[in-house]
């Protein structure tokens, strides 16, 4: 049998740049623990990530877990004959990194095996429901609900509390409560992970809904995009039943329960809840104006309540822990964790989960890691196509609904799409409004008309036909469109023009006034050509045109012919001393 | 586990499910085996099997039969590190539990030989650790 090691140290390199460095740093450990004795009793690993940034190479012993952060070669041997050896605490580069995640409604996500009841259970599943069934009456599930101060987390934001107690006021024969899974947002997927790593946690919050607002019967509309979610979610429902935990009489306690899966085609306005629910009755995904609000006419005209899968997926924690643990997370207005996608120029694309009050800048650098290839940070997109642009200058900004809201954007459902100093501005708010303006129904001419017309224009500007006046234009267009829309998306769709034109109005009028495209992107805006004073006459660029439109040799130099260059940016990569200009 | 599931039994003509008590959560709650002994974890999501966890799964689990391993193959949910899939976390008695990122199917077979039969942690793989 062979003996694992009494101690570890983790080194890693919490910096983009020198691949080398770590490396030396290994060598320089293994080597001195080969002098000094110790190589049987310790292994020194590399590791890829531990979830610091930015603090040089870390090293992390084990199983004392302890940290040196900056550690140089100057720190190796005493690191092992004092840190080790004597088990002394080295204060000058000792660290303790912080976790800035906090996992709620990821608790169970990448820890149990979501096919498994018996794995929910055991991580206190169902515990909630039969608390809430044996020692709750519906008023008190509303009533701690409004303590936690739990808010949709679909992108309104509206308290759920509020929501199950219309719900529950009115009196009908049949009431229905709704699991939105429908997840439209480019860039987002949180929700199908808690639905593929968690189902049961999301069908418990069903149930638990269900109890306070008198609601026998769910559904879980999901994406038919999603077969992976759909067929955990069926699954678990399978398993849930097999159980007495979906059913009748469930505990026996006399609550009656029950669910179903239905399937979302993939149209993003079918996310928006009138639609949803007309998608659900088999009519066309529609949305209709509000009032009356689903609360009281919802499904087959039924007082129906719905709900985000992340709403949901937090409600049996709020009943085990209480709301009062719920809500002492968060800031004043937002409580609980927000999980969002972290995508984009980030160098760790993630799932991410965080307390709501964190800052934009927090949650780039700390738990993302930072910019890939060390850019330079232009903003953040939140709220995916409803959303919004950020700049950097507002990254300390703590995220919560009311913040990113006053600017401009919004907290929506959790996409997070970082920029760096190459996208542009306009090429962004022009692929945003052309999502909505695909996903239209076309039911309502301010959002058909307007958002066409909006792309017309950005697709101007970035072309080099633009004219200043369209500015106004789009302010105009953008200020119909959201006070005269009928749904959601219409409403929403211009806001990443509109938070764009505030925060980089510069990059407009370089597009309009200048031709020019200042991060080279809009690729109508340029020429590449060849700078003559840098060139080196490598012909670099030559052999790797691949449509052969760089003549010259390497005693003339080079040129770049413009009317026959497709501006693929080959040149522009692959020239190691900057000599292509665009 | 529990042989019987609690609840389905015929009475009479009908078939009645009986309920599921409190009592039995907890008594699935106290059987499980929750992280004692030795497992592997493979990170079974989309965005793990769009990067081929379930070749790494079907290779772990094949591993463990041909060479007689007693390790447990799970399966699991996103664990959130999107860049680095597929995910797979290791944990043997007696070593730091951790998460191996980018294992394909060669990888899956190092962490045999060296974490599991080597007692050794692999470099330039790890993603993450947990404590203790
Ligand atoms: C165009 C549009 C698309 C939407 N898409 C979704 C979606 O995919 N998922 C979701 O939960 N909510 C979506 N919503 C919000 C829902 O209408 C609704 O507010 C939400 O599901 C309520 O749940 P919550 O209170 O738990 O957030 C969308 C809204 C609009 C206007
Ligand atoms: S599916 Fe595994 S980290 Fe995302």
């Amino acid at each position: 049998m062979v003996k694992a090691f009494k101690k570890y140290v983790l080194l890693t390199d919490t910096e983009q740049g020198d691949p080398e460095r770590i490396k030396k740093i290994h060598d320089l450990f293994l080597a001195v623990l080969r002098v000094i004795g110790g190589d049987e009793e310790i292994q020194v690993v590399r590791t890829s990530d531990v979830g610091i940034y930015g603090r040089g190479v870390v090293a992390q012993i084990l199983p004392d877990n302890i940290f040196y952060a900056g550690v140089q070669e100057e720190h190796v041997r005493q690191i092992i004959e004092e840190g080790i050896f004597q088990q002394k605490k080295l204060e000058a580069i000792a660290f303790e990194p912080k976790d800035k995640q906090l996992r709620i409604v990821l608790r169970n996500c990448g820890v149990i095996d979501p096919e498994r009841i018996e794995d929910y259970i055991a991580q206190d599943g169902y515990f909630a429901i039969h608390k809430v069934l044996t020692q709750f009456t519906p008023e008190q599930v509303v009533n701690e609900m409004k303590i936690s101060g739990l808010r949709g987390r679909g992108g309104g934001g509206f308290p759920t509390w509020m929501k199950w107690n219309i719900a529950r006021g009115v009196t009908a024969d049949q009431k229905y409560i709704i699991c939105n899974g429908d997840e439209g947002d480019p860039g987002a997927y949180m929700d199908r992970s808690v639905l593929e790593g968690d189902p049961h946690s999301v069908i418990e919050g069903l149930m638990i809904g269900g109890y306070a607002m008198g609601a026998t019967k769910g559904f879980l509309y999901i994406r038919a995009e999603y077969p992976l979610a759909v067929e955990r979610v069926q699954k678990a429902i399978i398993q849930a039943r097999e159980r007495g935990l979906l059913g009748e009489n469930i505990f026996g306690t006399g609550f009656n329960f029950d669910c179903e899966i239905r399937l979302g085609a993939g149209a993003f306005v079918c996310g928006e809840e009138t639609a949803l629910i007309a998608s659900i009755e088999g009519r066309r995904g529609y949305p209709s104006p509000r009032p009356p609000y689903p609360a009281i006419k919802g499904l087959w005209g039924k007082p129906t309540v719905i709900n985000n899968v992340e709403t949901l997926a937090n409600i049996p924690v709020i009943f085990l822990k209480g709301g009062a643990w719920f809500a002492s997370i968060g800031t004043e207005t937002a409580k609980g964790t927000k999980v969002f996608a972290l995508t984009g120029k980030v160098k760790n694309s993630s799932l991410i989960e965080v307390p709501m009050g964190i800052s934009l800048r927090e949650i780039v650098f700390e738990v993302g890691g930072g910019i890939l290839n060390n850019k330079k940070i232009k903003a953040i997109q939140t709220g995916g196509p409803s959303g919004g642009v950020i700049p950097e200058h507002y990254f300390d900004t703590p995220v919560d609904y009311d913040q990113l809201q006053k600017l401009g954007s919004i907290m929506g459902s959790g996409g997070m799409i970082v920029m760096d100093e190459t996208d542009c501005i306009v090429d962004i708010a022009k692929f945003y409004l052309g999502f909505c303006v695909d996903e239209s129904c076309g039911k309502c001419a301010p959002c058909r008309i307007g958002g066409t017309q909006l792309l017309h224009i950005l697709t101007e500007i970035s072309e080099g036909r633009g004219k200043i006046e369209d500015v106004e234009k789009l302010k105009r267009i953008s200020f119909a469109m959201q006070k005269a829309s009928l749904c959601g998306l219409g409403q929403t769709a211009s806001n990443p023009v509109a938070s764009s034109l505030k925060y980089f109005y510069e990059e407009y009028k370089a597009h309009i006034l200048e031709n020019r495209c200042p991060s080279g992107k809009c690729s109508r805006l340029f020429r590449y050509r060849v700078v003559e004073d840098k060139c080196k006459r490598c012909s670099l660029c030559q052999r790797n045109c691949p449509v052969n439109v760089i003549s010259g040799d390497r005693e003339k130099g080079f040129v770049i012919d413009a009317a026959k260059c497709v501006k693929c940016g080959k040149c522009f990569e692959v020239c190691k001393f900057g000599a292509i200009a665009r | 586990m529990t042989s019987v599931l609690p609840g389905s039994a015929a009475v009479g003509e009908e078939l009645v499910m009986a309920k599921i008590t409190k009592e039995q959560l907890d008594g699935i709650k106290a059987q499980s085996v929750g992280d004692s002994g030795n497992w592997v974890r493979v990170g079974m999501s989309t965005c793990g099997i769009a990067a081929g966890a379930d070749k790494t799964f079907e290779k772990l689990t094949a591993q463990m039969k041909e060479r007689e391993l007693e390790v447990r193959v799970e399966r699991c949910g996103c664990a959130g590190k999107c860049f680095a899939e597929p995910l797979v976390e290791v944990a043997v008695e007696g070593m730091p539990v951790v998460i191996y990122g980018r294992v394909d199917e060669n990888v899956a077979v190092e962490i045999v030989d060296k974490h599991i039969l080597g007692k050794k942690l692999l470099n330039d793989h790890i993603y993450s650790v947990k404590a203790g």
